[in-house]
Formats: C-alpha cells, sequence, structure tokens
C-alpha cells in the first residue's frame, strides 16, 4: 500500500482511498481516504450536505464512486457488479438506519432471522439464532411481538440485532439514533458501539450528535466532500 | 375553506412523482367503479323498459267497458319468432297502441322495420302473405330490441280470428286469447318480470365486488398521505385541518375518477348493445342511464368515497404516532365460515326439493345463491388469514415467509385482490353445469297445427289443398293423454326441402285454423331455451364484470402494496436482500390465496348447480379452462405490473420518508 495512510488500526479491515462522487454539477465526495480497524469503531460528522451519507453509501458498496477505491479485507469491492456486491452487503456488512427498517408484518424475531435465511440458513436454526441476540440487548420477551408493538429505541435495538446477526466484518449505521429521545439515543449508541465490538466486527456510523460521536473510537470530520482532520475520540 | 383547497392542491400537485402515482392509481380505481355502478344501474333501467316495451302485448284481464279486442300469437320465420299482435276496435276511439300513431284499421299490418326489412328480402309465399297489406312502422315504444320481429294486425271485431281461442306453448307467454279490453297493460308481464328480478340479483353480485374495491381505492387516497398527515399533525395542524386537506383531496381525486369512469361508460355502449338476451340487442339510448343518474352519481361516488377517507383518517387524527405503529390484528372469528358452511348445509337439504317447485323454486335458489354470495365474502378474509398462517408455518424460503406474514397481517388486502376471482369462480362452477343443456336437437321440418279433434280430418284435408306444391307429408295424430294440449289431435305436416320450403308451408297454412300458428318442436324448443340461455348471458356478463374488477384491483392493491412498504423495500435492498427475493413474495402473496380461494369457491359454484346440471358437457368443460386461463393470467399479469415499480422504489439509493 502506497500514499497516504489514514489508517488507525493495526489491520485495516475496510479502506477506502480517493473517493469522488458527484451528482450531476453537485460535488458529492471529492477525494476521500479512510480507513477502518478490525474492532474500530468511527463516527462520521459533518454538517447536512457535507457528503456524510454518500460516503457510507461508497465505502458499503451501495453506490459505486466515480473515482477511488474501496477494499474489504484486502479485496476490491467498488469495482464490482450489482449482484456480488449485493451478496456482499448481505454476508459482509450489517445496517443500521434511522428507522423503518423492520418489515411490520414480522415479528421482531423473523426480522432478525431474515438476512441469516436470506444467507442460506435453514428457517428454524436462522430464528434459534436470532433468538439468542434478545436477552442481551435488553430485548427479553420481546421475540413475538412486530415493529409496531415496539418503542422507538426498542424497534433500534432489533436493528441492530438483525444487522449483527449475519456476524458482519462492518456494520454501516446511519443517523441510528436521529428519531430517538436523548437518553434512549445514548443507550442505544452504548449497546450498538458494544454489541459490535463484542462481536468483532467494525463501525461507521453517521451522526449529526456529538454526544452520539463519542461513544466512538475515532471521528472523522467531512465537510464539502472532504475529510476535514482526524480527531481522536473519547473511548 | 379557501386555504384548505389551496393546501390540497399543493399537496396533489407537490407530492411528487410516487404520489401522483398513487392518485393516478385511485383515480383509475374509482373511474373503473363508477363505469360498472353506472353499468350495474343502466341494466336495471333497460329491462324495466323492455318491460314497458313489451306489456301492451299482453291483453290482461277483460275490462269493463271495453272498446277494443287484443290477441296475442307467436309465429316463426327461418326459426326467429314473429311476435304477431292481432288489434280490432270495438268502438271509433280506440286508443293507438306504443309506438303507432293510429290504431290499426281491419286489413292492416304494421311491422317492426326488423320484419319490413324480412318481408322484403323473402318472397312473398314465405312470409309476407300470411299478412294483411303492410301499412307502416312501429316505432321504438313497441318494440323490445332493434331486431325484433313484431306485427300488428288490424281486424274486424267479427274476424274467425279476434273470436277464436288460443293454445299456448307451455310455460312461455306467447301467445293470449282475443281478449276484450278499454286499455293497454302497463305492468310488467310475468316472464318480464321474472327478467328484472334477475338482473336486480346481478346487480347485487356485482355490486358486492364493486363495494369491496371502491371500499380499497378510498383507502388507497389516504394510505399514502398516512405519514404525511402524521407530519402535519406533529407541526401542530389541527385533527380538523387534517381531515378537512385529506377529504378534500380524496373527493378531487374520486371526482375526477368518477367523471373518467362515465366517459368510459358511454364509450362502452356500442360494445353493450351487442350483449344479447331475450333475442336481441339494445337500443342505445336504453343504455344511457339519463341525465338525473348520472348526476346522482357523479355526486355519490365522490361523497362515498370522501366519507370512506374520512373513515380511514381516523387513526391518523386520533394520535400523531398513532400511524406508524401497527399492532397485531385481532384475529377474525371462525363464525364466519361456519356461517357459509350452514348456508351450504341448508341449501344441500333443500336442493332435492326445488326443483320440484317451479317458479318459487327459482327464487329460493336465487336467494339462496345470494347468501352463499354474500357468506363467501365473509369468509373470505378469515380464509385468507388461515393460508398465510399454514404458509407461514410451512415456509422454508424468505419469500414464503413474507408473502405467509403479509397475508396474515392483511388479509383483507389480499382477499380483495382475489375476491373478484373467488366470487367469479363461484358463477364460473355454475355456468360450467348449466352450460350443458342441449339445444337445436328436436325436428324442424314438422310442423305441428293442434285442432279439435272432430275437426282433425276435415282440416288435414283443407292443409294437403293449401300445401299444393310444396314436398310435404300430412299426417294425423289422436289426442295424447300427457302434454299441455291433451284435448286437441294434432295435424302433422312433415316438409322436406329446408328452411325456404318450412316457411312456404307457414305462410300457407296461415289461417287454416283461425288463431293456431303451426310450430315445429323446435320452435317450442327454442322458447324454452331462451331463459336458459339468458341466464347464461347474464352469469357471462356478470363473469366479464368479475373479472375486470379482479383485475384493476389486483393491479392496484399489488401497486398499493408496494408504495406502503417502499421504504422498508428499499432498505432491505440496501442490506443485500436480492430484489428476486421481494417479487418472488410479492407474487406468491397474490397466488397463493388465488390458487386456493379461485380453486374453493370453483367448487363451491360447482356443488351449487348440481342439483341442476343437465350434464357437465363440453362447453362447460371450456367454460371452466377459460376461467382459469383468462382469471390467473389476468390476476398473474395485472400483478406483475407492480414489479417495475417495486424495482423503482427500491433502486434509490437513499430512501427518505416523504
Ligand atoms: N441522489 C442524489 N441526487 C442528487 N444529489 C444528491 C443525491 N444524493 C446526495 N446528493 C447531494 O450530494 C450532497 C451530499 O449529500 P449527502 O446525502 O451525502 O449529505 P449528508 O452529509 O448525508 O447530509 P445530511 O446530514 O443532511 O443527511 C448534497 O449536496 C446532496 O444534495
Ligand atoms: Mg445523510
Amino acid at each position: 500500500m502506497s500514499g497516504p495512510s489514514p489508517s488507525a488500526g493495526p489491520e485495516p479491515v475496510l479502506t477506502g482511498r480517493g473517493l469522488a462522487k458527484r451528482f450531476g454539477a453537485a460535488v458529492a465526495l471529492d477525494g476521500v481516504d479512510l480507513a477502518v480497524g478490525r474492532t474500530e469503531t468511527v463516527a462520521i460528522m459533518g454538517p447536512s450536505g457535507s457528503g456524510k451519507s454518500t460516503l457510507l453509501h461508497c465505502l458499503a458498496g451501495i453506490m459505486r464512486p466515480d473515482a477511488g477505491e474501496v477494499h474489504l479485507l484486502g479485496q476490491r469491492i467498488d469495482a464490482l457488479g450489482e449482484r456480488r456486491r449485493s451478496t456482499l452487503r448481505r454476508t459482509r456488512f450489517g445496517f443500521v438506519f434511522q428507522f423503518g427498517q423492520l418489515l411490520p408484518e414480522l415479528p421482531a424475531e423473523e426480522n432478525v432471522a431474515l438476512p441469516l435465511m436470506l444467507n442460506g440458513t435453514p428457517r428454524r436454526d436462522a430464528v434459534k439464532a436470532a433468538r439468542t441476540w434478545f436477552g442481551p440487548l435488553g430485548l427479553g420477551g420481546m421475540e413475538r411481538r412486530r415493529p409496531g408493538e415496539l418503542s422507538g429505541g426498542q424497534a433500534q435495538r432489533v436493528a441492530i440485532a438483525r444487522a449483527l446477526a449475519p456476524r458482519p466484518a462492518v456494520v454501516f449505521a446511519d443517523e441510528p439514533t436521529g428519531a430517538l429521545d436523548q437518553a434512549t439515543g445514548h443507550e442505544t449508541m452504548r449497546l450498538l458501539t458494544e454489541a459490535t465490538r463484542h462481536n468483532d466486527a467494525s463501525l461507521v456510523v453517521v451522526t449529526h450528535d456529538p454526544s452520539v460521536a463519542r461513544w466512538c473510537d475515532r471521528t472523522v470530520q467531512v465537510r464539502d466532500g472532504r475529510v476535514q482532520q482526524p480527531v481522536p475520540g473519547a473511548a | 375553506m379557501g386555504t384548505t383547497l389551496d393546501l390540497t392542491w399543493r399537496l396533489l400537485r407537490g407530492g411528487g412523482r410516487r404520489n401522483l402515482l398513487g392518485a393516478a392509481l385511485a383515480l383509475a380505481a374509482v373511474a373503473v367503479s363508477t363505469g360498472l355502478l353506472l353499468f350495474a344501474v343502466t341494466a336495471n333501467l333497460a329491462f324495466a323498459q323492455r318491460a314497458r316495451a313489451d306489456a301492451w302485448r299482453h291483453p290482461g284481464k277483460a275490462g269493463a267497458d271495453p272498446v277494443m279486442i287484443e290477441a296475442l300469437a307467436t309465429d316463426h320465420v327461418r326459426g326467429e319468432p314473429i311476435t304477431v299482435v292481432d288489434l280490432a276496435a270495438l268502438k271509433p276511439g280506440a286508443p293507438a297502441p306504443p309506438g303507432m300513431p293510429r290504431f290499426p284499421n281491419p286489413g292492416e299490418t304494421w311491422t317492426s322495420p326488423a320484419l319490413a326489412r324480412l318481408m322484403k328480402d323473402l318472397p312473398s309465399g314465405q312470409l309476407a302473405a300470411r299478412f294483411p297489406a303492410r301499412a307502416g312502422t312501429l316505432g321504438r315504444d313497441a318494440l323490445i330490441h332493434p331486431d325484433e320481429l313484431v306485427a300488428v294486425v288490424g281486424r274486424a271485431p267479427g274476424d274467425p280470428a279476434m273470436t277464436a281461442g288460443r293454445d299456448r306453448l307451455a310455460g312461455v307467454e306467447n301467445t293470449a286469447a282475443p281478449t276484450r279490453i278499454a286499455r293497454y297493460s302497463t305492468g310488467a308481464a310475468a316472464f318480464a318480470g321474472v327478467y328484472q328480478a334477475l338482473v336486480a340479483i346481478a346487480s347485487v353480485l356485482m355490486a358486492v365486488p364493486l363495494l369491496v374495491f371502491g371500499g380499497a381505492a378510498a383507502r388507497l387516497t389516504v394510505a399514502r398521505r398516512d405519514r404525511r398527515l402524521a407530519a402535519l399533525r406533529l407541526v401542530g395542524a389541527t385533527p380538523g385541518q387534517v381531515v378537512a386537506i385529506t377529504t378534500a383531496e380524496a373527493v378531487i381525486t374520486a371526482a375526477a375518477g368518477a367523471l373518467a369512469g362515465t366517459v368510459l361508460y358511454a364509450a362502452a355502449i356500442p360494445a353493450l348493445t351487442r350483449i344479447t338476451i331475450a333475442g336481441g340487442g339494445w337500443y342505445a339510448s336504453d343504455l344511457w342511464p339519463g341525465l338525473p343518474v348520472v348526476a346522482a352519481v357523479l355526486a355519490a361516488v365522490p361523497v362515498l368515497v370522501g366519507a370512506s377517507a374520512v373513515a380511514g383518517l381516523r387513526r391518523v387524527v386520533v394520535g400523531p404516532l398513532g400511524v406508524a405503529r401497527r399492532e397485531t390484528p385481532p384475529a377474525m372469528r371462525a363464525v364466519r365460515v361456519l356461517l357459509l358452511a350452514a348456508v351450504m348445509a341448508a341449501f344441500a337439504g333443500a336442493s332435492g326439493g326445488l326443483t320440484g317447485l317451479g317458479r318459487l323454486g327459482l327464487v329460493i335458489m336465487l336467494v339462496f345463491l345470494m347468501l352463499a354470495f354474500l357468506a363467501i365474502n365473509l369468509a373470505g378474509p378469515w380464509v385468507v388469514a388461515l393460508i398465510g398462517r399454514i404458509t407461514v408455518a410451512l415456509a422454508r424460503t424468505p419469500a414464503r415467509l413474507l408473502a405467509g406474514r403479509r397475508l396474515v397481517d392483511d388479509p383483507r388486502s389480499a382477499w380483495r385482490t382475489v375476491a373478484g376471482v373467488a366470487l367469479t369462480g363461484f358463477v364460473a362452477g355454475f355456468l360450467a353445469l348449466l352450460g350443458g343443456a342441449s339445444s337445436g336437437t328436436k325436428a324442424s321440418d314438422r310442423l305441428e297445427l293442434s285442432v279439435p279433434p272432430e275437426r282433425a280430418a276435415a282440416v288435414a284435408e283443407q292443409v294437403k289443398g293449401r300445401l299444393d306444391g310444396i314436398d310435404a307429408g300430412v299426417a294425423v295424430r289422436p289426442p295424447s293423454t300427457g302434454g299441455p294440449s291433451a284435448d286437441a289431435a294434432v295435424v302433422t305436416v312433415t316438409v322436406r326441402g329446408g328452411a325456404s320450403a318450412v316457411d312456404r308451408a307457414r305462410t300457407a297454412l296461415a289461417g287454416t285454423v283461425p288463431g293456431h300458428v303451426a310450430t315445429t318442436p323446435a320452435d317450442e324448443e327454442r322458447g324454452r331455451d331462451q331463459l336458459l340461455a339468458d341466464l347464461r348471458t347474464g352469469a357471462l356478463t356478470v363473469l366479464v364484470v368479475s373479472f375486470l374488477i379482479a383485475i384493476t384491483s389486483a393491479g392496484i392493491t399489488g401497486a398499493s402494496a408496494v408504495l406502503d412498504r417502499r421504504q422498508a423495500y428499499a432498505m432491505l435492498r440496501l442490506a443485500g436482500t436480492p430484489l428476486r427475493v421481494l417479487d418472488r413474495a410479492r407474487r406468491q402473496e397474490t397466488l397463493i390465496p388465488l390458487v386456493v380461494m379461485g380453486g374453493g369457491s370453483l367448487a363451491t359454484g360447482l356443488f351449487f348447480a348440481a342439483p341442476f346440471a343437465v350434464g357437465f358437457g363440453a362447453s362447460g368443460a371450456v367454460t371452466l379452462a377459460a376461467f382459469v386461463a383468462v382469471g390467473f393470467g389476468g390476476i398473474a399479469g395485472a400483478s406483475a405490473l407492480s414489479r417495475p415499480l417495486l424495482r423503482s422504489v427500491t433502486a434509490d439509493p437513499a430512501p427518505t420518508p416523504d
């Protein structure tokens, strides 16, 4: 590897180099370098419209950057076709969004089991594996409830379980606490960071909230599509 | 009010492409509903008009102060019936019949346009010579349908035709003995009454799925708005404002849809006039419901949709956060299915005696039919939920699990999609068995003339003299013990040389026995088969309408299901769920209940028709096969329309709530 190495961890799991993306005339990303180490938790902060979500989408293989490369464990992923990237997202990545990612008609445990089933785990095993997440995340007894019967914080914890259940290498979260009050938001961030670390996964979280960013190992500031300077975060 | 309308208009216009698509779907649904509603209403009006056009031909009871004599007979040409009305004035001021400028003079024949054409086209020895000279053409008030063959013959009161009795064909009111009357009948004759009852039932059969569907359309206008309205509430709009905005939006969409539906219906009239009932098509003017009805429908549809929208909105208004919450739906009670079972059991118990009851049996049967129809509609969602639970229990793949969960979550919406076909399957099953009736097997070359036994030999001689030059054999059949004319002998004339020879013989025999018309067994069979044929035409029409509803509703329900879940679908796709899995789930959630319910209702229809089965003929098998092909193909096709929609809502990499 040559050039600037913004990696913080000893063995980077995910690396983005020289990422650029524009939408028509609007420049969303303008040459971003970012490396995420194993079990590292990185917060991406910045004003609205600065390109945080776009960066996350490029790193996660949702979007193809116009220029630059993304590597996962040494394998280049941004050049893969949509089908391969889709499989990659399903097997190696986990996602937590602001809200609405749970299917309303599925009980919580099936929402968690769904990605496992999509990866080929038989249903019975998938549900059994899904259930093991509920206790540690403080969701004991809510396995059969449907998303509509859960509070916002509980629903986000189910989403965390769903993201982690397939044992991903990296979890991506875009404003995971954006729809929650502060106390619930903090509790959710604590669970998210602890659970990803505990499961040997890295975490990339986009947020507006500095107090949310404090839960992460490191904060990256994005402004006008560029990374400003790495700031050591509170552990 | 002004600001509400302004806001509404902005919401409608500024809602973005997908909301516009939702509005377009709702509009299409309302348009189809309105068109079909107009059809259902107009069918009743059109049959009422036919009954009026028919009423005057039936003399009814003898009047107290008679001014004229009226008699009715049915002759045939080329196998088609001709309605012959004989009229004689007893006093100078006898009233003109409907469709005629004056009372016919003795020795005059007034004919319908179709009969006039036929008289011109055929040699006079085959048709025209049966009647006195043509004096004029009957107006449409005298006619049931444009192609009807009708002759009004003026006679002197002393004419033998005005004094001799008539014999009637069994069960069909196409003959009436000369009767002294003071005015023409206006009430529907019994036979026309049966038709009116049948069309009323058909309207009910069409209206049930129509209401289900219309309700869905109304909710569609609201569903898309749920989240945005909740947001409106969050920013402090009063419940009243929220209700007003949404209702105004629903009403505007519905008004446009109702207008489009009316235009659609008007455009369909030329095609509809070709539906053949009782031997003929329709006057276009009979199928136009008239301005008052149109105005009423145009006013009522938006109001109904608006009311439904308000009902659907209650949830939103109750609490700003209430919308996002979705609880486990309360389980539906099995009572719904017990009801259906009870109706079927009662029918099974009663069906044995029904065929012996004549017209009462028919009425009872139709009542059962309606009850079964309503019961199926009640039981439907319950069964869909059951199918969903079974699907979930057996599901091994994610797609199957998703499909099953959706069925359990919202069985009513899944039922709306398949209801049309399920209800139609019932009709189709019914039709398949009725379709076995044989037709055209009776002799069409043997004319029969019933006469008093003592005159039989003389009439036979007279007939032989008249048939000069026609290759025919004349015989006398003594009175039989059974049959409708038990005490009459029958002079039979077997004609060789095809239809034109038979018509020449009919013409030669005209007036041999005053008031009696020579008919072939095929003529009589035709009269009896007409009702059955019309029943099938009617059922087929209901079938087509149901399919229209089913296919439209499948398309709309599928699309709105995708729109409703677009955010979750988009996020699933972001997380790497293949579009293929989502698409398979979407397809299965329609096809699984369709196969089970369509098949089930088909079996129910077969069950109900079983006592009336004349035999499961080839046409029945074709009906069934066509039903299966068109129904399933149409629904699968319509629901496949939401596939590109699914692709487009999940293509957006950064889904945002709107
Ligand atoms: N699909 C798109 N089409 C056009 N422009 C886009 C699209 N997505 C993002 N942009 C533009 O790219 C820029 C970066 O957007 P991005 O969503 O990454 O910002 P963000 O930092 O996530 O903002 P926020 O905090 O508001 O979510 C913005 O100027 C935005 O308008
Ligand atoms: Mg963003």
